[in-house]
């Protein structure tokens, strides 16, 4: 019953339902034309007909309106637990569609597509740590009257990722330690990129030069650390929450770290990859059975 | 509108409405209380603009929402407004006023888009509802209006980003359903009422079923439609537009009443006689055919050119020669009458003493004229009425529309010896008595004479129109006698608008009338062209009904058929073989459009669908003996098969690499559309170009 992202939307996967006030306006209807026919009042009949046709060529263009019309997600870059997933909806539709809504469990969001194409953002609630599926989404329209809705769902494959939540009283203990081996071994300046440690950015030459650098160094300065799993206390889920704090903080610090869970080892590294990974195996650790993002709300 | 609309209809929780939307529903209550303003009080409109107020103010100064007492006391003051006004609920104009009341009342309480919608419906009825009123065609344009309007709101509430679009989405809501409104309005079947529901009351105006020499000319003062009659067959010249509506027998000695059976206490069916067509005996043939527009009135009358003969609805025939409808009007209504065109040929059941009653005594002169002239001409009847008429043809006698007040109790006496001067009533009256007081049995009939002959053959007969004429029982038959044709000829021929003495009294009470710039001729072109438009309305739109239906539908039914006889006209020859060739032809026309269809529905999806063409082809090759092997991918077939196909070779070829392109890269809609057309023709050439006697691959 629900297509996939990327196809067009097919006339047998397209509902029209009728709402409420689609209801209300099937009475008004009738009743006009009781007015018409014990009065034998012609222009009431005029009008009855005439509300009455309206409604039908309502229907076709709340039809028109999603018919054809080609979802594909864009999935949110990271969600940590217990925040929103922010699910990008593109959808494409040729011609100029008005008022679509997406709807998932705990979200939905409304787009027009003056110019054909648009996206929506559904913030899907993410109470827990895992690799939920993509909850069953539901693209609606009630254009232009609001007598009927047309429903189509759309079901994707892929699966959110949610990240443990970094517990916020989490201080990574090395901290101290490493940061009197920066300042001596400084080598000299190189051109600071992207993704560079706001730290090690060399703000003076900067004001300067005008030249945005940074700080290099020949040995490496960062720590070199190990972040396991059985060094930590309490519950599973709250040792990976202290070591998603931890990833977090040591990210942010420019160290080198490896991590150790049981079962899986990812060898030190470091920068935006080393991050990445390092969330994603704290995300993927089995032992506790994620549901759906939806599920909780 | 004019300017776009920058704030959005609904505020940004998507429930609470803003005040722009607020702004649009007020706007279209305004049109819809537009239609009902000319038969509503006025205040109404007042109610509207405090509400306005009230919702504007709190809007602007974040006030609190209306409570409950606030509104229930609205209600409450439109309550007692509607019955100080009407002194009672149970009126339909009060309940009119009660349901625009609430309509107006609801926008207290209008937060939400739900609250907004309802507010819509309820215009929508009201809307409906002044049709109660009139159906003409302002009305009708000023519903269109607030149909617009009201739709434009509701796009606006399903979330339209601007009053454009909104416009937009609306125009072609209302003009994409128009077809199929008139095809419903044609073809649904009508009616009659289901049940009975209040009728809206009409005042009676008009003719009076009594009259008295001496009132005052009420009739000609007003301009106000009686009705509209069209003729089918011949059209009654200017001096045999006499329409009957009531009979004037019942004589006091000042003013002349109808003889209904219930004033003189007789059974209901001793005067009246219900049905279709006329149960007194025929007077004539039938000459002519009426097609009557009625106005609405709380009297059944209905007007007749001499005496009625039959109808196509149920009538009440009455036993002097006049006609009633079973119920008053509501509405205007279609009629159709034919009628003789002569007063009535039968003796009416109340006989001859009834119809020769004077008073016992008053208006002495009278009768000593009376008396004296009878004697004159001999006892010979019609010579005594033409005295009588060529008595009132002469000196002093003048017509007027405002003679003086006659006060005495013998009004007949002092009219024909003092005042000498009147209309219509006046002489009628003193001719019926005349010819009472000879022993002749006399009636007034009350009615209209003449009407306004418009370009397009239909006539208007208007309030002014109204006369009064004699008739006189003779030679075994009634006959008409008018004494306003002996004094004032040209009130026959031309109207009532020609007469000149006390001409001033003419539309006095009609204000701004065009009829008064009849002298003017663009003016009067205009006139006559909105009243034909105007009753062209009438007549085929809101006189829609069963049998205007029935009759198009059987018209329909007969061109269809018409059709069908060229159809079969059209046949070589008849007979069997006939039969037997043109069954041939249109099996033949059946496959061949069937066939045309299948292939215009496969080309089309071929078009659409790559795979499928490059499928059909494959087993086109197969069937030629070039079939691909097994677990070969069909681009790999057809560029294996390019190797030997000598000049189809480049085409196959082609076609494998259009088809993996289609297939596997990233195209814009526009690129995808020209590789399927150049694929169609790739296709085309290999079958054209594949060499035919190949032997098995």
């Amino acid at each position: 019953m629900a297509i996939a992202p990327g196809t067009p939307l097919p006339q047998r996967r397209l509902f029209l339902l009728p709402t409420r006030f689609g209801l209300g306006w099937a009475v008004l209807v009738l009743l006009l034309l009781l007015f018409g026919i014990n009065y034998q009042n012609s222009l009431a009949f005029a009008l009855a007909f005439w509300l009455f046709a309206v409604a039908v060529v309502a229907l076709l263009r709340t039809w028109r309106n999603l018919l054809g019309l080609r979802a594909t997600l864009r999935l949110p870059a990271e969600t940590f637990a217990g925040g929103e997933a922010r699910l990008g909806v593109t959808l494409e539709g040729g011609r100029p569609r008005h008022v679509v809504e997406v709807h998932a469990p705990g979200a939905s969001a409304s787009v027009s597509l003056p110019e054909g194409r648009g996206e929506a953002f559904l913030s899907l609630p993410a109470p827990r740590r895992g690799e939920p599926p993509l909850p069953l989404l539901r693209l609606e329209s009630a254009w232009p009257l609001g007598l009927v809705r047309a429903v189509a769902w759309l079901e994707a494959d892929e699966r959110l990722l949610v990240y443990p939540r970094p517990r916020p009283d989490e201080l990574p203990e090395h901290r101290l330690a490493g940061a009197g081996l920066e300042a001596t071994d400084f080598a000299g300046l190189r051109r600071a990129e992207p993704g560079d440690s706001p730290a090690r950015l060399a703000w003076k030459q900067w004001s300067r030069t005008g030249v945005l650098a940074a700080k290099a160094f020949s040995v490496p300065p960062r720590q070199q650390l190990w972040l396991d799993y059985d060094a930590c206390r309490g519950d599973p889920e709250t040792r990976l929450s202290t070591l998603c704090a931890r990833v977090l903080a040591h990210h942010q610090a420019g160290d080198r770290y490896g991590l150790r869970l049981p079962g899986l080892t990812l060898p030190q590294g470091e920068g935006a990859a080393q991050r990445r990974e390092a969330l994603a195996a704290l995300a993927r650790f089995p032992g506790h059975p994620a549901e759906g993002p939806g599920a909780a709300s | 509108m004019r300017r776009r609309q920058a704030t959005p209809a609904v505020l940004a929780d998507g429930r609470a409405l803003g005040a722009a939307m607020l702004r649009r529903l007020f706007i279209g209550q305004c049109l819809v209380l537009a239609l009902h303003l000319a038969f509503m009080p006025a205040w109404l409109a007042g109610l509207a603009a405090l509400v306005a107020g009230y919702r504007a103010l709190q809007l602007r100064r974040r006030l609190p929402r209306a409570g409950v007492v606030l509104r229930l006391a609205g209600v409450a003051a439109l309550t007692a407004g509607l019955w100080l006004q009407y002194g009672t609920l149970g009126r339909m104009e009060a309940m009119i006023g009660l349901l625009l009341g609430v309509y107006l009342l609801k926008l207290l309480e209008t937060h939400t888009r739900r609250d907004a919608r309802v507010v819509v419906l309820i215009g929508l009825v009201a809307t409906t509802v002044a049709f109660l009123h009139d159906q003409g065609i302002p009305v009708a344009l000023g519903a269109l209006l607030a149909v617009a309007w009201l739709l434009h709101s509701l796009v606006c509430l399903a979330g339209a980003s601007d009053a454009r679009l909104a416009w937009r989405e609306s125009a072609w809501l209302l003009g994409l359903s128009a077809p199929l409104m008139v095809l419903l309005f044609l073809a649904f079947p009508r009616f009659g009422p289901l049940w009975n529901l209040p009728q809206a009351e009409r005042a009676a105006t008009g003719l009076s079923d009594e009259i008295a020499p001496g009132d005052i000319a009420e009739l000609s003062r007003s301009d106000r439609r009686a009705f509209r009659a069209r003729f089918l067959g011949d059209a009654p010249a200017p001096a045999e537009r006499y329409w009957r509506v009531y009979t004037l027998s019942d004589f006091d000695g000042e003013r002349w009443r109808r003889a209904t059976a219930a004033r003189l206490g007789l059974g209901r069916g001793a005067l009246a006689a219900e049905g279709r067509r006329s149960p007194w005996p025929p007077s004539g043939e039938p000459r002519f055919e009426a097609e009557l527009l009625l106005e609405p009135d709380s009297r059944p009358w209905r007007p007749s050119l001499g005496a009625p003969l039959a109808s196509d609805e149920r009538l009440r025939w009455l036993a002097d020669g006049t006609v009633e409808g079973l119920s008053p009007l509501a509405s205007r209504s279609l009629l159709r009458l034919s009628s003789s065109g002569q007063a009535p040929g039968w003796p009416d059941p109340l006989g001859a003493r009834w119809h020769t009653r004077l008073p016992e005594e008053g208006n002495p002169r009278s009768r000593a004229l009376a008396e004296r002239l009878w004697r004159e001409t001999g006892g010979a009847p019609r010579a005594y009425l033409e005295a009588l008429m060529a008595r009132f043809g002469e000196a002093p006698f003048r017509y007027t529309l405002t003679p003086p007040r006659l006060t005495s109790r013998d009004r007949v006496d002092e009219f024909l010896f003092e005042s000498r001067a009147g209309y219509c009533t006046h002489y009628a009256s003193a001719m019926a008595v005349l010819a009472r007081a000879a022993g002749l049995p006399a009636r007034i009939v009350a009615g209209f004479l003449g009407g306004e002959r418009h370009p397009d053959g239909h006539f208007t007969v208007r309030d002014y129109d109204a006369h009064a004429w004699v008739e006189v029982w003779l030679d075994g038959g009634w006959q008409r006698l008018d004494p306003t044709a002996a004094i004032a000829p040209e009130r026959i021929e031309q109207g009532a608008g020609a007469i000149e003495d006390g001409g001033e009294a003419f539309l006095a009470d009609s204000g701004f009338s065009p009829l008064r710039m009849r002298e003017i001729g663009w003016v009067n072109r205009l006139r006559l062209g909105w009243e034909r438009m105007e009753y062209r309305w009438q007549r085929e739109v809101i006189g829609y009904r069963d049998q205007a239906r029935t009759a198009l539908m059987a018209r329909l039914v007969e061109r269809l058929h018409a059709f069908w006889e060229t159809l079969l006209g059209a046949l070589p020859g008849r007979g069997p073989l006939g039969w037997l060739a043109g069954l041939a032809i249109a099996a033949g026309l059946l496959a061949g459009l069937g066939g045309g269809l299948a292939l215009a529905w496969r080309a089309r999806r071929e078009g659409r669908d790559e795979a499928l063409r490059i499928r059909r082809l494959q087993a086109w090759l197969a069937r030629r003996g070039l079939p691909p092997r097994e677990g070969e991918s069909p681009a790999a077939h057809l560029r294996r098969l390019a190797e030997a196909a000598g000049p189809a070779g480049p085409a196959l070829r082609d076609c494998a690499h259009q088809l993996e392109r289609l297939r596997y890269a990233p195209l814009a809609a526009a690129e995808r559309r020209e590789r399927r057309r150049v694929l169609g023709r790739r296709v085309a050439e290999v079958r054209r170009r594949l060499p035919r006697h190949r032997a098995g691959g």
